[in-house]
């Protein structure tokens, strides 16, 4: 076991060493910040002078030198545009989406797993088909869609629901379900599919011939064998949603989450930033991918056989 | 007894702030930093007056020129190169310290002899003339300039030498007795000024927020709280207005309009910025060295009908680079730019243009209806047998020998053809700089006369021969003034004034009511 973790962490050191570098020359090639925003209607002597004074000026080899020390010395930098630690302005960022997203999880654990399960049991019946239909509207409307529509209803029509920031509970009910929709959509069929699986099993039939009670045999013998393959499709999902998924819908609810800071640090060329927030998404990401890794393991003795 | 509590109780309540006037405004930019003196953003601009004075104040009601003591009550010219001015007693900064000649010295002297290199950039353009401020005594200054200066009151009004406080700077970083870099970069973060707002909170990119200043010298604030939110998205902003969330929203696309003015519950307000949307054209792109071409890309195009098609005609189109807000050098009976796309198919046709592509670069949605434009200007251009083509990218390559046209911005940093055209189009400025404007010394002599002569005849004379050098050999047609929303519940007045440069969040006392 002690192993198989530390190969899981090794793997992570590489991937994000290989994040790093991408990311620092991805942003490089497209031209600096000064050319984007502090620069405008300046003279080409004085886009001289603050391409020096950001420290830009250097080769791009000592200033990925001067970069890759800084990381490991846990300095990240400075933004360019609001002079004070990435690492700050970052967290600052964080926490309100890591909120929504652990709010948009939540939601969709308690609607889609039921559904799945139902969908799977009724699958000949109206329930099932209704709740496939449902599935595949959530998986086909964008979630800028959904937000909209919600701000227009919920908002602008009804006034009932507040749109703006993270200030209450109230917050949270249209950006949750604005991002949930395409999550509840997907959780939802591959529930249903895994579970469709399982309950063919020849181990279904042992069970409810001990005389269990049908709850008991879809619940402890059906989900928690199917729940090997639903782990790791809520692990891509999760991870997929906290790289990108709340960039727009943020914006629609003017979440000051990570997905704004990304976007303008992007298109601004405030590399710090940009450097230290997709570091801190892939961080994030990894260890999403990890914690499902290592899940797995518990959850099935064959994986942790094979690997160890 | 039960009357008399519900009494007591209401009192107490106006008393203590209840109806309290608090004000929530939903921006579509918030700042990263708020330094009047390194900033000349459109974002940054909205948040300066309110907390921040000039020694010599201005009348925004009105587009004439109407100076007012500020932080100085006095001045006069003891020199025809020094100016003498007396400061305004009892003044204080938001954290509580007096205002005296040491900071406005220091505030003034930070841009003549700047050595931060944002504050550099910022003083180069338009404060080079200026050598140094003195103290005379605590609450006298002296400033010299090396050249008379027929502008001192536009250039001591300017939001880049607002008044900042000393004692303060120094002790945000590093040696507190002394004034370094990282003080200035410190400073953008918390700033304090003099003006009757003070910042309570900023969070750079998503919030600012005012608080009145009490020991303001002048009239005070008429809002206890103001929240400046972070709103990127315009459907939610005009939400906050029915949800309540918001009482003023900023930045209302020309397409919006309808929507707010048949809604009873809100208005809008708004008005012809002060800057232009303006083309700008490679004078030293190979293929666009003969003049007649880029006279002809400059009247193929129909400005009047991007007006209207773009700005529900709400815009304003300039018949030279003149704005009325310049005053005296407000010059409308120049043409300089017109449309007439006869001439400009006799141009192409003398030039032999041969129908070689034309890219006009533009970004995205920097600029509203930027990209619109840009489209329609390529069938105007088609219309004379110019063959265009949109660029679309975010990377500014206006430095860029390649490129050949696209679309920018000339704002009025301060009320003066100096201030607009002057920054942009000087000589050595930032056009000639970056290899795409061309000027010689006749050009010189006379951006020298309109620069510097005291006698306003004159100045008048050397712009409209400037302007006619630029219809001669145009780098540049300004499209014409966009036109900027506002909407606001209906119990607040409050809208642009004409004074401003863009984008000013004006509440000042008189600027604002909550009804």
């Amino acid at each position: 076991m002690l192993i198989y973790v530390l190969r899981a962490l090794v793997k992570m050191a590489v991937t994000l060493l290989v994040i790093v570098t991408l990311v620092f020359f991805a942003t490089r090639l497209s031209g600096n910040p000064v050319d984007f925003v502090l620069g405008d209607g300046i003279s080409r002597e004085d886009r001289e002078l603050l391409i020096a004074y950001y420290g830009l000026d250097a080769t791009i080899g000592s200033q990925y030198w001067r970069y890759l020390v800084s990381v490991f010395s846990g300095e990240f930098g400075l933004s360019f545009l609001e002079r004070r630690p990435v690492s700050q302005i970052v967290f600052e960022r964080a926490w309100p989406s890591l909120k929504l997203l652990l709010s948009a999880i939540s939601f969709t654990l308690i609607v889609s797993v039921p559904l799945g399960i139902l969908a799977a049991i009724y699958r000949t019946s109206i329930i099932g088909s209704v709740v496939m239909v449902i599935a595949f509207l959530g998986y086909a409307v964008p979630a800028f869609i959904i937000g909209i529509l919600l701000v227009l209803i919920f908002g602008y029509t009804l006034n009932w629901l507040p749109v703006i920031g993270d200030g209450s509970a109230l917050h949270f009910i249209m950006p949750t379900l604005a991002i949930s929709g395409m999550l509840v959509a997907a959780i939802t069929r591959f529930t249903r599919n895994a579970m469709l699986d399982v309950l063919s099993q020849d181990y279904m039939r042992t069970a409810r011939a001990k005389g269990l009670p049908e709850w008991v045999v879809i619940l402890k013998h059906g989900l928690r064998n199917a729940s090997i393959t639903l782990l790791s499709v809520i692990g891509l999902q999760i991870a997929g949603l906290a790289a990108s998924g709340s960039v727009v819908v943020e914006a629609i609810f003017a979440w000051p989450g990570i997905g704004d800071l990304l976007v303008r640090s992007a298109i601004l060329r405030d590399y710090p930033v940009l450097q230290f927030a997709v570091l801190s998404v892939a961080i994030v990401v990894i260890v999403i991918n990890a914690a499902v890794d290592i899940a797995y393991a518990y959850a099935d003795p064959r994986i942790r056989l094979a690997k160890g | 007894m039960t009357k008399l509590l519900a009494t007591t109780a209401l009192a107490s309540l106006i008393a203590t702030g209840a109806f309290a006037s608090e004000l929530t405004v939903g921006a579509a930019n918030v700042s990263s930093y708020l330094d009047p003196g390194r900033d000349h953003s459109n974002v940054g601009s909205q948040f300066y007056y309110n907390s921040f004075d000039t020694l010599i104040a201005k009348n925004h009601d009105t587009t004439d020129t109407e100076w007012r003591p500020g932080l100085a009550t006095e001045w006069k010219l003891i020199e025809p190169t020094v100016m003498e001015l007396k400061l305004r007693e009892g003044v204080k900064f938001h954290n509580g310290e007096d205002m005296t000649a040491d900071d406005v010295v220091f505030s003034l002297n930070r841009m003549y002899q700047a050595d931060f290199p944002p504050y550099q950039v910022r003083a180069r353009d338009r404060l080079e003339n200026f050598e140094k401020a003195e103290k005379i005594d605590d609450h006298t200054v002296r400033i010299t300039a090396r050249r008379p200066e027929p502008l001192w009151e536009t250039l001591l009004n300017l939001q880049q030498v607002m008044i900042v406080p000393l004692d303060y700077t120094k002790g945000l970083a590093g040696d507190p007795d002394k004034i370094e870099h990282d003080d200035y970069e410190a400073f953008s973060l918390k700033p304090v000024g003099t003006g009757p707002y003070k910042v309570a909170e900023f969070v750079p990119g998503e919030r600012v927020v005012w608080e009145r200043f009490d020991d303001f010298w002048g009239e005070k604030a008429p809002l206890d709280k103001v929240t400046v939110k972070h709103m990127p998205e315009t459907a939610s902003r005009i939400t906050s207005l029915k949800t309540g969330e918001a009482d003023i929203v900023t930045n209302i696309a020309p397409d919006q309009l309808g929507l707010i003015e048949n809604d009873p519950d809100m208005k809008a307000a708004g008005s012809a910025t002060a800057l232009f949307h303006v083309m700008i054209m490679n004078v030293n792109h190979p293929k666009l060295k003969d003049a007649r071409i880029r006279q002809a890309m400059s009247l193929a195009i129909d400005r009047d009908t991007l007006n209207e098609a773009l700005w529900g005609g709400k815009a304003v189109v300039p018949s030279t680079h003149t704005l009325k807000e310049f005053g005296e050098l407000y010059q409308p009976e120049l043409t300089t730019f017109e449309y007439n796309p006869e001439k400009a198919r006799e141009l192409l046709q003398e030039a032999g243009y041969d129908g070689f592509e034309i890219s006009y670069y533009t970004a995205p949605s920097y600029y509203t209806n930027g990209l619109l434009a840009a489209q329609a200007i390529m069938e105007m251009w088609a219309e004379v047998g110019i063959n265009g083509k949109v660029t679309v990218q975010d990377k500014w390559n206006g430095g860029s020998p390649d490129m050949m046209a696209r679309n920018w911005s000339n704002p009025m940093y301060f009320a003066d053809p100096f201030g607009s055209f002057g920054v942009m189009w000087a000589p050595n400025g930032p056009s000639e700089s970056e290899g795409r404007f061309n000027t010689d010394e006749d050009y010189a002599k006379a951006w020298e006369q309109f620069r510097f002569s005291g006698d306003v005849e004159l100045r008048r004379a050397a712009y409209a021969e400037l302007m006619e050098r630029i219809k001669q050999d145009p780098p540049v047609l300004p499209l014409y003034r966009p036109y900027e929303s506002w909407a606001m519940k209906n119990n607040i007045d409050w809208a642009p004034k004409p004074g401003h440069i863009p984008y000013v969040l004006d509440f000042r006392a008189g600027s604002i009511a909550v009804n």
